[in-house]
């Protein structure tokens, strides 16, 4: 009878030591192929068995290349901590919502990657939260939805709304005040260039105001408790853009390159037009309304009221 | 023709010519082309009185006849006709902003009369300027100078010959020559009401049932004088162009505005969509010279012009120092667009105005329009696109517009139905008032009369007089959104049949 020393455990051990060396060395990942390459005295079934363990004791992660290959990468040993605790299904709702990074990730995703049942996903979201890993941020877009994220990342503007919103509320005074704000400086900007410009198209030049001057002047006004972006500027004059009461042309940015925007404040075309400036323009039964009718123009409340004024 | 159309045109009728032609024209607007026999039978009046009404109204350009397949004459009426009445003061507005107070009172007269000679006018004109002068105290005038006004109406195309319906066979068989024509004025031999010698024999009498003057015989000129309806309406529309410019950029830039668009005046056609270009020495040469422009000053305006958003005026070239058009189509449809942005603010409010703005701004995108992404129209997986149809919108607002001129029509007779007691006393208080003033009645007399009327019923008076003249401004201004929506219609029409 022949004793063979059973190597295996050693060997094993040995070859998860040296697949970790691997992956310390390519820090990109490694696969299959670079595993039995470096050690081709492992068969395929103690390759697989170690690679498994490295996996379940999470030094490594499994991800999956561009090409459709499976790769091995060393996992932070700083993250690995959190859900020690925690068993293999944990783990994997914590990755997944994980990976949706900042914007957050919505129940039923959860549930369509981690292939879990509904109660599972609910049971394992409840414990998560109790252990203070993830939070749950209600969503502007849809007030009924709830999106999960790790607890120390600050939700995206996309769910929150971002300057815009405080606690799912959208300001509109808020904006309303900006707007006026904006649309005066920009008046303001006009008049002045009228006043001290000869020539209309230094006068015109001179009534253009850059994002960024407008951006500055509404930060030195200091009529915002949150700091606001250039951009956050730029969806304001938008707005004056859609009410009529400024234009936008786009130059080419002086310096670095690209393209700033331009504003300024223009008038309108006409003050009002003849067909609202009497009763049958704004009235809301002028559908109903004829000769000899229940309301008709003879018997018009409205037309009596415009009249009786002096 | 819509319901509403055809009232308005009817109770204008009835203000304009009473209710006889009234009730001719309830016919016509129902039947369209009628003929004699059958006016006669639904309106069941006898012969003679409708074919002097339909007299009155061929005079007066409202209606017009043609032999149909059986050899009949068949008598039509035109709409638009009867509403453009509603314009007639504007039109005289205009030429006394022109051309002065002689032009004024031309203008006032040939409306009046419909077809008119033009010796004929330019003597009651001469006459009623020199009795308004003699009470002012200012010494007469010749009618040289009326006549002078009144080629320089004809000249600009505001007033025509009238063309002879009875020798046209079609439109498009005038020619050119034969359309200068229209407008070559004869030369004024003043005194010779009686005796006119027919210089040039262009069009003979309009009509066999004209009312000619006491003595005059029919060998006196035959050109008879009308208005042209659809240069005033160029004009207008000039106009609106320009006000929009003025209040867009600044005056100045209106003033250069304005010279390019006289210059294209008798140039262009009616309802081109973009003018004849015009080279900027031309412009320069043709300022007024009050405005003290230089020549750099006003290129720059023309860039500004050129650049700005609203896109009326484009540069086309370089010849002759700049080559500039005027895109009309696209200036119709900036002004067209501001006044249904202004009917959305004032009856909807400034955020639905925003909304509106951003559908026109971007065309296609929000939602609303069914796009399907499976094949059966789920709702829960069909996108929905909006947009705004301006055409549409358009129409609706015309509709819309007309009814508001019916009701202030109708709500103006009925005040003055309702009053028409007390105005009459009035008017009679004031005739007494007047006799006795030429007669030289004393001053206790004079009070006798004027207490007559309580003060209860002076105030009523008063607030019957505002009514009525709120009304009637009411009307003047429906009449100029009226005017904007047709107009933008009508040119997106003439796109139609260009691209077709």
């Amino acid at each position: 009878m022949s004793v063979e020393v059973k190597q295996e455990p050693a060997l094993d051990t040995d070859q998860e030591t040296r697949i970790l060396l691997l992956c310390h060395e390519n820090p990109e990942g490694i696969n299959d192929a670079l595993i039995q390459e470096h050690m081709p005295q492992f068969d395929v079934q103690q390759r697989v068995t170690a690679i498994n363990r490295l996996l379940s004791t999470g030094r490594i992660d499994l991800l999956k290349s561009s090409s459709g290959k499976l790769i091995y990468k060393l996992k932070d040993s700083s993250a690995a901590d959190p859900v020690k605790g925690g068993d293999q299904q944990e783990k994997v709702v914590y990755q997944i919502i994980k990976d949706a990074g900042n914007k957050g990730i919505w129940i039923r995703d959860i549930r369509f990657k981690s292939n879990l049942l509904l109660t599972q996903v609910n049971k394992i979201l409840k414990n998560l939260e109790s252990k203070k890993l993830i939070k749950a941020v209600k969503s502007v877009a849809a007030s009924k939805k709830k999106v999960y994220m790790l607890y120390n990342l600050e939700p995206d503007r996309t769910v929150t709304g971002g300057a815009w919103y405080s606690d799912q509320d959208f300001e509109s005074e808020f904006v309303e005040v900006l707007n006026q704000q904006c649309y005066k400086f920009l008046v303001q900007k006009a008049e002045l260039s009228k006043r001290t410009k000869e020539d209309p198209i230094a006068q015109r030049n001179g009534s253009f105001a850059s994002s960024q001057d407008v951006w500055k002047f509404i930060s030195e006004l200091g009529i915002s408790k949150v700091q606001l972006s250039v951009e956050d500027i730029e969806t304001i004059l938008d707005t004056l853009i859609y009410d009529g009461k400024c234009e936008q042309t786009i130059v080419a940015a002086a310096g670095d390159g690209g393209q700033t925007k331009l504003y300024r404040a223009v008038n309108s075309l006409i003050n009002s037009t003849g067909l609202m400036r009497m009763p049958c323009g704004s009235c809301p039964v002028i559908q109903n309304c004829h000769v000899g009718g229940a309301v008709s123009p003879t018997t018009c409340v409205y037309f009596k009221d415009w009249l009786q004024l002096q | 023709m819509s319901n509403c159309k055809s009232s308005i045109c009817s109770h204008l009728i009835k203000d304009h010519f009473g209710d006889l032609t009234q009730t001719v024209c309830d016919v016509l607007l129902q039947k369209c082309d009628c003929h004699l026999r059958q006016l006669t039978s639904e309106a069941k009046i006898p012969l003679d009185r409708v074919k002097h009404v339909l007299t009155v109204l061929i005079q007066n350009n409202l209606v017009t006849f043609q032999k149909n397949k059986r050899g009949q004459t068949e008598y039509t009426l035109d709409h638009d006709a009867i509403l453009w009445r509603n314009r007639i003061p504007h039109y005289i507005f205009c030429g006394k902003n022109l051309y002065g107070d002689a032009a004024e009172l031309l203008i006032e007269d040939i409306a009046h009369n419909g077809q008119i000679t033009m010796s004929t006018v330019v003597e009651n004109v001469t006459d009623k300027l020199n009795e308004a002068l003699e009470n002012a105290g200012h010494p007469k005038i010749g009618a040289s100078v009326v006549y002078e006004k009144f080629k320089a109406l004809a000249n600009t195309h505001f007033i025509k010959q009238c063309v002879n319906p009875l020798e046209t066979l079609c439109p498009e068989d005038i020619d050119e020559c034969a359309v200068a024509k229209l407008y070559t004025v004869p030369p004024f031999q003043p005194g010779n009401r009686k005796r006119k010698l027919a210089s040039d024999e262009e069009a003979q009498p309009v009509n066999k049932k004209i009312k000619t003057e006491a003595g005059a015989s029919a060998a006196d000129d035959h050109i008879y004088w009308t208005i042209n309806n659809n240069r005033f309406h160029r004009y207008f529309t000039d106009q609106l162009l320009i006000k929009a410019i003025r209040s867009k950029i600044d005056e100045r830039a209106g003033q250069i505005l304005q010279t390019i668009l006289r210059l294209n005046e008798v140039m262009t056609e009616d309802l081109a969509l973009t003018s004849n270009p015009v080279s900027f020495i031309e412009i320069f040469q043709a300022l007024p010279k009050d405005l003290q422009l230089s020549k750099q000053i006003c290129e720059q305006y023309l860039t500004v012009m050129a650049d700005d958003s609203t896109g009326f005026v484009n540069k086309i070239g370089d010849s002759g120092g700049g080559m500039y058009t005027i895109n009309m189509m696209k200036a119709m449809t900036t002004i067209c667009t501001a006044h249904v942005e202004s009917v959305i603010q004032e009856r909807f409010g400034s955020k639905s105005l925003r909304i509106f703005r951003v559908l026109i701004l971007k065309k296609h995108l929000e939602q609303k329009q069914e796009i399907s992404k499976t094949a059966d129209h789920a709702p829960a997986r069909s996108f929905y696109l909006f947009r705004v149809n301006l055409e549409q919108v358009a129409r609706m607002l015309l509709e819309h517009s007309m009814k508001a001129l019916m009701n202030t029509i109708v709500k103006r007779e009925m005040e003055t139905r309702e009053n028409r007691r007390l105005m009459e006393k009035e008017e009679r208080a004031e005739a007494i008032i007047a006799n006795l003033e030429r007669s030289g009645g004393d001053a206790e007399q004079k009070e006798e009369i004027l207490q007559s009327i309580t003060p209860a019923e002076k105030t009523q008076l008063k607030r019957v007089k505002h009514m009525i003249n709120m009304l009637d401004q009411c009307e003047l201004q429906l009449d100029e959104t009226i005017f904007v929506l047709e107009t933008y219609l009508q040119y997106c029409e003439t796109k139609l049949k260009t691209k077709r």
